[in-house]
């Protein structure tokens, strides 16, 4: 019940009790109560005209960074006498520092600034407005209005720097690249020998083959290096991604896949990004820095989820993918998951798995002292090792990631095969 | 400064009552009013304050009681007058819990202190003005016609206020 309508409701029933009795005594008991209404009604504020701004120091963070929120509120209309303001955080976010709540007079044209801070965890958060309560003196009478003051805040996944990652699909695209291409032509690496043709460099000429020959000179082919197609498929099933005791590797495998992308699109490749839980999120493929940040934007916004439809990988829709193009699919894997991995790769697609060890992780917090546990942790190690030879025999590349080690060192150490070049000069 | 505003209102609404009771004659009712003032700052402080609207209801309630049994009109109009201090700075307190540590609030607090004085002192001058200024007896359909006009009369102006 609204204070207004309270004493309203006091002050009538005295009055009526006055009336009834014929006691004057009662109308002055009410007295009191009127003026205070009277009064508070007077006073309210004739006119709300709030307008509010707000500044983030920065809009793109990592997680749990610090980010310094400034919001300025103008009274544009008549004084107000007690204002209280309420920032609204969008969930996840926490106030790290200060408040973004403000209990303030606010006189006609004058304005308010208030800053705190905020961090939280992977997501992308949009700031709406604030929720503004505006009072009289006596507070009888209470606005409540909504001044919209817009900003968003994406905190994107950590991206690690992955030098070079080497990935051979059969088939690319006909920009120049870094990725081998299976033809020949220019190029740094040889790919063969052929019959000399004019117009052929001198260098390119291979004198050995060519003194075995009386007839024709050979010249060495060099293999083209191209751009090419590649989809990042991210598991977020919740069957395959979370654990007792609220534990998650979806994180780990969210970080992979932006580190995964970065470095493919620093390549010059095209790469598109299919989210894989409650629904299909998919990232249309792109080259270069805006779809690096549409691809981590995505990631940002990524959650697992529970659906009926896609409990398997049944549903990936192929179609998304170029042809013979490179799949990469992040997923600590199940055993149900084996069946469409291999039709994938049977589709002429090249498959590369990279899986973050769901069994060293959970055993990493449930530790070893349990022989019980000890016990499970061999089996299922057993069954999971199984499962990635079969995937290995199937053609498929699998990265077996036990998080507790760096995403770079295990790409590096099984996915940098060193450009041609580089090797050269090495060599 | 608020808190001891507080404090002091709700010992004027419930002693006066108390007071007023004893004059009365009920001397027995007086240690309940001195209760519901314990009460009321107990549950202040345990930040229940739902519970001032019910102590103003109690405390108008028994201010309308002891006019209808004759006890001094002076200290009832007292109680009341401090039972509607004590529910207004007990709202303004939770208010005031809204505010940052940084915000101005001891300057709001003397402002809301100034006005809700000036409201109660009015209050308090009007009605220990219509108990002490009395007119001579008016026909039962005068009067009934008077109190229908001013009920009505208060209900236009709410309502105009409002919008």
């Amino acid at each position: 019940m609204s204070r207004s309508l309270f004493l309203s409701l006091l002050t009538y029933a005295l009055l009526l009790a006055g009336i009834v009795t014929l006691q004057g005594e009662f109308i002055a008991l009410a007295l009191p109560l009127v003026s205070y209404l009277l009064i508070g009604y007077l006073q309210a504020p004739e006119r709300i005209a709030l307008e509010a701004t707000r500044q983030l120091s920065i809009e793109r963070a990592v997680p749990n960074q610090d980010v310094e929120l400034t919001v300025t509120v103008t009274n544009a209309g008549s004084s107000i006498e007690e204002i209280l303001i309420n920032d609204l955080i969008p969930p996840g976010l926490n106030v790290r520092d200060k408040a973004s709540r403000h209990l303030v007079r606010l006189a006609s044209g004058e304005s308010y600034t208030f800053a705190y801070t905020v961090s939280g965890p992977r997501g992308g958060y949009v700031f709406n407005g604030l929720d503004v309560q505006v009072n009289d003196h006596l507070a009888v009478r209470r606005f409540k209005v909504r001044v919209e003051a817009k900003g968003r805040l994406f905190v994107l996944p950590p991206v690690m720097r992955l030098r070079h990652i080497a990935i051979r699909p059969r088939r690319t695209r006909v920009y120049a690249g870094s990725i081998p291409a299976r033809a020949g032509g220019t190029g740094t690496e040889f790919f063969g020998v052929r019959e000399y043709q004019p117009g052929d460099p001198p260098h390119s000429i291979n004198w050995r083959a060519s003194a075995r020959s009386v007839e024709a000179l050979y010249s060495n082919e060099y293999q083209q290096e191209r751009v090419a197609d590649v989809g990042i498929v991210v598991d977020g099933r919740l069957r395959t991604n979370e654990f007792a005791r609220g534990h998650s590797l979806f994180d780990h495998s969210v970080q992979a896949a932006a580190s995964i992308a970065d470095a493919l699109l620093n390549q010059g490749n095209r790469v598109g990004l299919l989210l894989y839980s409650t629904y299909l999120g998919w990232t249309l493929p792109g080259y270069g820095r805006i779809q690096r940040e549409r691809i981590l934007q995505a990631l940002a916004n990524a959650r697992t989820g529970d659906s009926q439809v896609f409990s398997d990988l049944e549903h990936i829709p192929t179609r998304l993918f170029p042809p013979e193009s490179q799949i990469i699919f992040v997923s600590p894997l199940i055993d149900d998951d084996f069946k469409p991995l291999v039709q994938l790769r049977a589709q002429g697609y090249d498959v590369l798995v990279i899986s973050p060890n769901p069994v060293k992780f959970e055993l990493s917090y449930l530790g070893t002292s349990n022989p019980n546990v000890n016990l499970a942790g061999r089996v299922m190690h057993m069954e999971r090792v199984l499962l990635l030879q079969k995937l290995q025999r199937a053609n498929i590349q699998v990265l077996d990631w036990d998080v507790r080690e760096p995403f770079d060192l295990l790409v590096k150490r099984s996915l940098s095969h060193a450009p041609a070049w580089l090797r050269a000069i090495r060599r | 400064m608020t808190t001891i505003a507080l404090i002091l209102s709700i010992l004027l609404g419930n002693l006066s009552l108390a007071v007023g009771y004893r004059q009365g004659g009920a001397a027995g009712y007086s240690i309940w009013f001195l209760l519901l003032g314990a009460l009321w700052l107990f549950t202040h402080f345990r930040k229940w304050y739902w519970f001032s609207s019910i102590a103003l209801l109690v405390m108008i309630v028994a201010a309308a009681y002891g006019v209808w049994l004759g006890y001094p009109t002076v200290w009832m109009v007292l109680g009341a007058v401090g039972g509607l201090l004590g529910w207004d700075l007990s709202d303004f307190a939770r208010r005031l819990g809204y505010a940052a540590p940084m915000d101005d609030t001891r300057t709001m607090e003397r402002r809301h202190l100034e006005r809700v004085g000036i409201v109660a002192a009015l209050g308090l001058g009007l009605a220990l003005l219509s108990i002490f200024l009395r007119f001579e007896r008016l026909a039962f359909e005068v009067a009934v016609g008077l109190l229908i006009l001013a009920v009505l009369g208060l209900t236009r102006l709410v309502i105009g206020l409002r919008k």
